[in-house]
């Protein structure tokens, strides 16, 4: 045996190598979560700054320039108040490893929470600190955060999160040599909407789309969702006494089948549910485009401009427009993003809480240019550049904005989810909204 | 030398730190004594056995008849969560045909899966065994089982992708079809797709246990077979898969328990989808418990893994007791 074990060994080290260059790419990075900006996997740890009132904990799921960007916030947290930080980001099992310390009685001090769900279930848990226990002064609270960015942080009227990072999920991204060579203009309407993607769909493509990412899809319904059926209906849907059942979810399922088919998705919907959506915004924003539509939030600017094409050029080749209007055209978008909360009530918990929403923590933070920061007292030219600076003012100017709908709802539906189902939905199958229905009524009622 | 320590050997041979009762034949088992050595050798596993096994299992089996928030008993709810499961299309569903759903897919996985990676090793075991390149055509097809589960799947990602440009199987079949085919993105397809990409990694296995149990075959019994006048069909039906029968039982019952604990495929490919058709047992486990925090839940889908496991659990112990080939 050992004469014939020396070559698979060599082999075996090849294989490692191999796998850790297959590891790193990214762009096809299969169980990607819901992202900020970066996709960059696995585990890492920050070097713990020392401070000398003492240090504490802090995880989170951001990884790249995200990472980056809030690591200078920590520095400053430092510097500013003396606490150290032993910093821990974990992006692709964020869920499990922050879960398994809280079971195992070693939660992190503070933590980032990716969904309101997520942080119904932690705060229901009694595992996150109320923030008016934390000494943060609530009631100033409103003056430096919108209403609807503080709402989302509240789970049965107790704020237990603050917004930590935010984008606009009512950016419809394109190609503006695209556009242009098939002399569209950016469209307002529905309507408009799908005359554009008449008008480019053999020039080079009408519009991509990475729906094995199915929350791609529940965005892309929400968007439609609040645009047709009113911020009203929008928050009953999401909300325990929503009805699924009731003919406006289907009314918005078949609106967006008259864009999500074969005839504008690049390569066909049955192909589109196969793949990533990293590799959607590639085809969109690479050199030689395959098409020149591409829906998702603001953080695809950033993945493009950095990840997938450094030499994009904001207007002329990479640029949003707001998601067109449906049938009220009251300025509503949805917005996703993450909250920070606190697991322990230690008094650099407290010091964090208390810094993290001042002004002066956020302008750090947007300065980087990879968040938007949900804190008025940032400053729009603190940040370095043209689309985010957009992206923060229709936020700002929004009538109404509301959170990303498929993150509040429970975290226990049985079976199906709401991305799983429209993934069917959009490969032709009539979905059974009633018994959906049923099992997210069961997950309110269970919460 | 012959110096005895005084009060050192007692009249059996054995020390006399721990005086075993004169009556010995009483606590012999098996021709054993159970002294201070054999507590000292037996109890630290015995130890980790009891703390990483069966506390968790005899948890695990508690918490699935509770609420289980946070992993803890909080609520109890008797079979509530086996009942949901039951009822879950999503878990199995019956109500089709062929039937759907994670139980259904374990059960394609434990068909296909297993059944392939036995054939296909016993064919490049007995092929490669008459060659005189042997050992590098068996490094080659073992390549794969030195690939992490989770690198391998994103190997496969990258031959599945639906865009020719980045897909391997699309590239290949690109001037032949109008469009690629989403292997991943079609429930029709996708499980075939990844028993395919599973068969690929345990191939290799498959092969370097056949090809020793092979080895094992004395070649007085092939060459008095041929002698009789056996043609090399008669001798591989006749004599050869007879005799290899045993490892193939091993290997069936090793591949069985890889397809029930099967995870790390899915979840790195297709996350359970599209919609859930890709989900297994195992998955589903992980799904309803971490990201839906359903602990309960999933303990209940844990027993019925375990349920699943223990006929085949039953056999090997009882093969091994009843013989030590292998």
């Amino acid at each position: 045996m050992t004469r014939s074990l020396r070559f698979p060994a060599i082999l075996l080290a090849a294989a490692f190598v191999a796998s850790a260059c297959g590891g790193g790419g990214g762009g096809t990075s299969p169980a990607a979560s819901e992202p900020g900006a970066s996709a960059s996997g696995g585990a890492s740890g920050g070097p713990a700054t020392s401070g000398e009132a003492g240090t504490i904990n802090v995880l989170s799921l951001w990884g790249g320039s995200e990472e980056e960007a809030f690591k200078k916030v920590l520095e400053d947290f430092t510097a500013k108040t003396g606490w150290g930080v032993n910093y821990e980001a974990d992006r692709q099992t964020y869920s499990t490893t922050l879960q398994s310390r809280i079971t195992g009685g070693n939660p992190p001090d503070i933590a980032i929470i990716p969904g309101i769900g997520f942080l119904r279930r932690f705060a229901k848990d009694g595992s996150l600190k109320k923030i008016a226990d934390l000494g943060v002064d609530t009631a100033g609270l409103s003056s430096n955060y919108p209403e609807g960015f503080l709402a989302a942080g509240t789970v049965d009227g107790e704020l237990y999160a603050l917004p930590a990072k935010y984008n606009n999920k009512g950016t419809m991204w394109f190609r503006p040599d695209v556009y242009s060579d098939a002399s569209v203009t950016t469209p307002k309407t529905w309507d408009e909407f799908k005359a554009a993607l008449d008008k480019t769909v053999d020039k080079p493509g009408a519009m991509s789309l990475g729906a094995k990412d199915d929350w791609n899809l529940t965005d892309w319904f929400e968007s439609i969702y609040i645009r047709q059926s009113g911020v009203d209906a929008y928050d009953k849907l999401f909300s325990a006494e929503g009805d699924w059942a009731d003919p406006s979810v289907q009314k918005t399922v078949d609106t967006m089948l008259e864009v999500i088919n074969d005839k504008y998705v690049v390569g066909g919907v049955e192909a589109a549910v196969g793949r990533a959506w990293t590799d959607a915004i590639a085809q969109v924003f690479k050199p030689e485009p395959e098409a020149g539509t591409f829906y998702e939030g603001g953080f695809v600017g950033g993945i493009a401009t950095t990840q997938t094409n450094k030499d994009l050029k904001i207007g002329e080749t990479i640029d949003w427009y707001p998601f067109p209007t449906i049938d009220n055209t009251e300025d509503v978008t949805t917005f996703g993003g993450d909250v920070v909360g606190a697991l322990t009530d230690s008094e650099g918990a407290k010091a964090f809480m208390t810094y993290v929403v001042t002004p002066e923590a956020n302008t750090v933070w947007a300065s980087t240019g990879a968040i938007v920061s949900p804190n008025k007292g940032v400053a729009t030219d603190s940040y370095p550049n043209e689309l985010v600076v957009r992206e923060a003012d229709s936020l700002k100017n929004a009538a109404q904005i509301r959170y990303d709908g498929s993150d509040l709802l429970p975290a226990g539906i049985q079976g199906e989810q709401m991305g799983q189902l429209l993934q069917r939905a959009i490969a032709g199958d009539t979905v059974d909204w009633a018994d959906f229905q049923t099992r997210v009524k069961a997950a309110w009622d269970n919460e | 030398m012959a110096v005895v320590a005084p009060g050192g050997v007692d009249p059996s041979g054995l020390p006399t730190a721990t005086p075993v009762p004169a009556a010995s034949p009483a606590t012999k088992i098996a021709g054993r004594r159970w002294d201070a050595a054999t507590l000292l050798f037996l109890g630290p596993p015995a130890i980790l056995l009891a703390v990483f096994l069966i506390y968790p299992t005899i948890y695990t089996i508690f918490l699935s008849f509770n609420r289980g928030r946070r992993g803890e008993f909080t609520e109890w709810v008797g079979l509530q969560h086996y009942i949901g499961l039951l009822n879950d299309k999503a878990f199995i569903n019956v109500s089709t045909f062929p039937p759907s759903g994670a139980i259904w897919n374990n059960v394609l996985w434990a068909i296909f899966y297993t059944s392939l990676v036995i054939f296909l090793g016993l064919i490049v075991a007995v092929l490669a065994s008459r060659v005189r390149y042997e050992s590098i055509i068996k490094a080659v097809v073992f390549l794969p089982m030195a690939i992490a589960a989770t690198a391998l799947a994103i190997i496969w990602n990258f031959v599945y992708a639906p865009d020719p440009n980045i897909g391997l199987l699309n590239a290949i079949l690109d001037p032949f079809t109008d469009r690629g085919i989403s292997w991943l993105g079609n429930p029709g397809l996708v499980n075939a797709a990844l028993i395919a990409a599973g068969i690929w990694g345990s191939v290799g296995f498959a092969t370097v246990i056949l090809s020793a149990a092979l080895k094992s075959i004395p070649t007085e019994v092939l060459e008095a077979a041929r002698t009789d006048g056996a043609n090399e069909r008669q001798i591989f039906f006749r004599i050869i898969l007879p005799m290899v029968s045993l490892p193939i039982s091993v290997l069936a019952v090793t591949l069985l328990v890889n397809v029930i604990k099967l995870f790390d495929l899915i979840y790195v490919l297709t996350n359970g989808g599209p919609g859930v058709s890709s989900r297994v047992i195992a998955f589903t486990m992980y799904y309803e418990s971490i990201p839906g925090g359903q602990f309960g839940r999933g303990a209940a889908i844990t027993v019925v893994m375990l349920i699943l496991l223990l006929p085949i659990m039953a056999y090997n112990i009882r093969r091994f007791r009843s013989s030590r080939v292998v």
